[in-house]
């Protein structure tokens, strides 16, 4: 059968992730992990990964499930697997924090917390990539963005090997002097080829699709857009297999994070000048908010990549590189994937309530199911903490720090309770809420068929 | 079957730097009832034979020497159950009852107005539809109520082209 059916477990995925968001948002209010404690301390490293396995990953494969099938017009690979996977994922998690909670000295019991965190989040990595990867296959003439997603998926590969050496590192059971060497100097290229290749670079890709799509813009298949994607793969491939030598050698990664950086910088640009294009040729003339508050997102891309410049220029990147991946990680990533979720959500539930019975009977519009002047504060609100979070850490205030992370943390439970309305379908109107034979969605997982 | 193969080289397609896809799914589109189409190719196509292989299409290849191969798709007969672009291949399609230029709509409208339109019309009858792209998630639905469906994108790319018959899938449901 051609085309695509919705994927049972993204609404899962998108829970779970915005679960893992808040918590991780809440923990930050609280004065736990950086600025209050080390930048490469146990407590960081956990909400780190909080923040990008449990938040990020999740979303992107949850997306990714639903998505890559639409992009190949196939159905994926399996269906099963993605449920499997997010179960991996979650224990994975779990125990990486008790790792990291360990090395903290809260946790108390002595258990094989990181060999157990690296097997789970290794095979459950795997078997996404696997299952996503056999997917894309099927693409017949793979367009730009299956091929971002192929890099993507690649770097995502690279990421959970370089996080599997730390793991074998810090649980004591690895002691070979040259995964030593890359677990000590390794972890900028595991932030950058996690950040940068698996989670911005998928973004972006995926990204060229979805504004066409929501905004009625022509699809882009043009010179700059292909260099943002040759120019990418480039810097990623240069960090990783570059990289991953120096720190291996022992030998300082400065010139490697150079040599990458040039065409990472030069694809970040070309992909700046995609966008407007996108945005300038949309037939959509009134933007939607979810496109509205992806420009939020792409500005705060535009300020982490400036920010990196000037910082380098002035020789104190190292001492900012804190308030960098913060920007990136909730001004652009959190940022545009909660703008983006904003109209995924409404759309997944519209379809999955309304497919059987739709041009059978009257059924509702799938703006109906959001109620923009509701949710747009909660997104300013959004923006604004992340930015004032951003300038808490340049200037290394950590009580300002944890006003803006308390502020990020109550926008973000707004947002969610506009998703939550619209899979209730809470704002469409009574007598056009269940006509005869439409499907009522449950909260969590969808109905595939 | 003495009907002439259709012959599509798509050497020279490539050789200019294009995708020939398009051009090989419209001639797949175009084949009379039981007419064998012939593909020239600088190389072995093998995506191809898996694709065309999922629409009920068995092949006989011929190497032609310099890389180059020629393949002679023919439609199984008894293809029904495996195909996915219509149900009543065998028989030609009768001149669409109604025609829906739906490539300026907003998402998801394009599935709405061609779903609407097949619960007005007859069975039998064939509704022709443009798209900005192609509807992945509508084919399904089409199939689950029992409708036939063709679909390739246009010459130029820019539009995906539907035909859909009303109610000729039915007998096809697995």
């Amino acid at each position: 059968m051609a085309g695509v059916t919705l994927s049972r477990w993204t609404m899962s995925y998108f829970a779970a992730a915005l679960v893992a968001l808040v918590a991780a948002e809440v923990l930050m209010a609280t004065g736990f992990g950086y600025p209050a404690a080390a930048l490469r301390g146990a407590e960081t490293l956990l909400v780190v990964h909080l923040v990008a396995i449990g938040w990020l990953s999740l979303l992107m494969l949850g997306a990714l499930f639903q998505f890559v099938p639409v992009l190949v017009a196939k159905p994926l690979h399996s269906d099963r697997v993605a449920g499997a996977v997010l179960l991996g994922l979650l224990a994975g998690l779990s125990a990486l924090a008790a790792g990291f909670l360990h090395l903290a000295g809260v946790v108390t019991v002595d258990l094989p917390f990181f060999p157990a965190a690296a097997a789970l989040l290794g095979v459950s990595f795997a078997l996404a990539i696997f299952t996503l990867g056999r997917t894309l296959e099927t693409a017949v003439s793979p367009g730009l963005p299956v091929r971002f997603v192929t890099v993507g998926l690649i770097s995502l590969a690279a990421t959970v090997m370089f996080g599997i050496i730390f793991a074998g590192v810090l649980g004591g059971g690895v002691e070979a002097t040259l995964f030593l060497e890359i677990a000590a100097a390794g972890v900028p290229v595991h932030a950058v080829t996690g950040l940068g290749g698996w989670l911005t670079f998928t973004a972006m890709g995926v990204s060229y699709r979805l504004f066409a799509m929501f905004m009625l813009a022509p699809e882009l298949d043009r010179a700059s857009s292909r260099w943002v994607h040759r120019l990418g793969a480039a810097a990623l491939g240069v960090t990783v297999v570059g990289g991953g030598a120096a720190a291996a050698a022992g030998a300082s990664l400065t010139g490697v994070l150079a040599a990458a950086g040039i065409p990472g910088l030069a694809a970040l640009v070309l992909y700046g000048f995609d966008v407007v294009h996108l945005y300038r040729g949309r037939l959509r003339r009134n933007m939607e908010l979810n496109s509205r508050m992806a420009i939020c997102a792409l500005a705060s891309l535009a300020a982490a990549v400036t920010l990196s410049l000037v910082t380098v220029v002035l020789g104190v990147f190292e001492e900012h590189v804190g308030a960098i991946v913060f920007l990136v990680a909730f001004g652009w990533l959190t940022g545009l994937g909660l703008a983006k979720l904003y109209k995924i959500v409404a759309f997944l539930t519209w379809l999955e309530c309304y497919g059987p019975v739709l041009g059978k009977t009257a059924t509702p519009r799938v703006q109906d199911l959001a109620d923009e002047r509701r949710a747009w504060p909660w997104f300013v609100a959004f923006f604004m903490s992340s930015w004032l979070g951003t300038a808490a850490l340049l200037l290394s205030s950590a009580s300002m720090f944890r006003v803006a992370t308390a502020a990020l943390a109550i926008a973000t439970v707004g947002i969610v309770v506009q998703f939550v309305r619209a899979r209730r379908l809470i704002d469409v109107t009574n007598d056009l809420r269940f006509p005869p034979g439409a499907r009522r969605p449950r909260l969590f997982l969808s109905i595939s068929h | 079957m003495s009907t002439k193969p259709l012959e599509l080289d798509v050497r020279p397609i490539l050789a200019g730097g294009s995708d020939p896809f398009a051009e090989i799914m419209e001639a797949v589109a175009a084949l009379a009832p039981g007419q064998d189409l012939r593909i020239v190719a600088p190389f072995r196509p093998a995506p191809l034979i898996q694709v065309l292989g999922s629409k009920g299409f068995t092949h006989v290849e011929e190497s032609l020497g310099g890389g180059a191969w020629a393949m002679t798709f023919s439609r199984v007969a008894d293809s029904g159950a495996r195909a996915d672009t219509a149900g009543a291949d065998a028989d030609p399609w009768p001149e669409p009852a109604r025609q829906l230029d739906n490539r300026d709509l907003d998402p998801p409208e394009p599935m709405v107005r061609i779903l609407a339109a097949t619960e007005e019309m007859a069975a039998g009858e064939v509704l022709s539809a443009l798209l900005p792209r192609e509807p992945s998630f509508l084919l399904p639905e089409l199939a689950k109520r029992g409708h036939a469906w063709r679909g390739a994108m246009t010459e130029d790319g820019k539009a995906y082209r539907l035909l859909v018959r009303v109610g000729a899938g039915r007998e096809m449901r697995t």
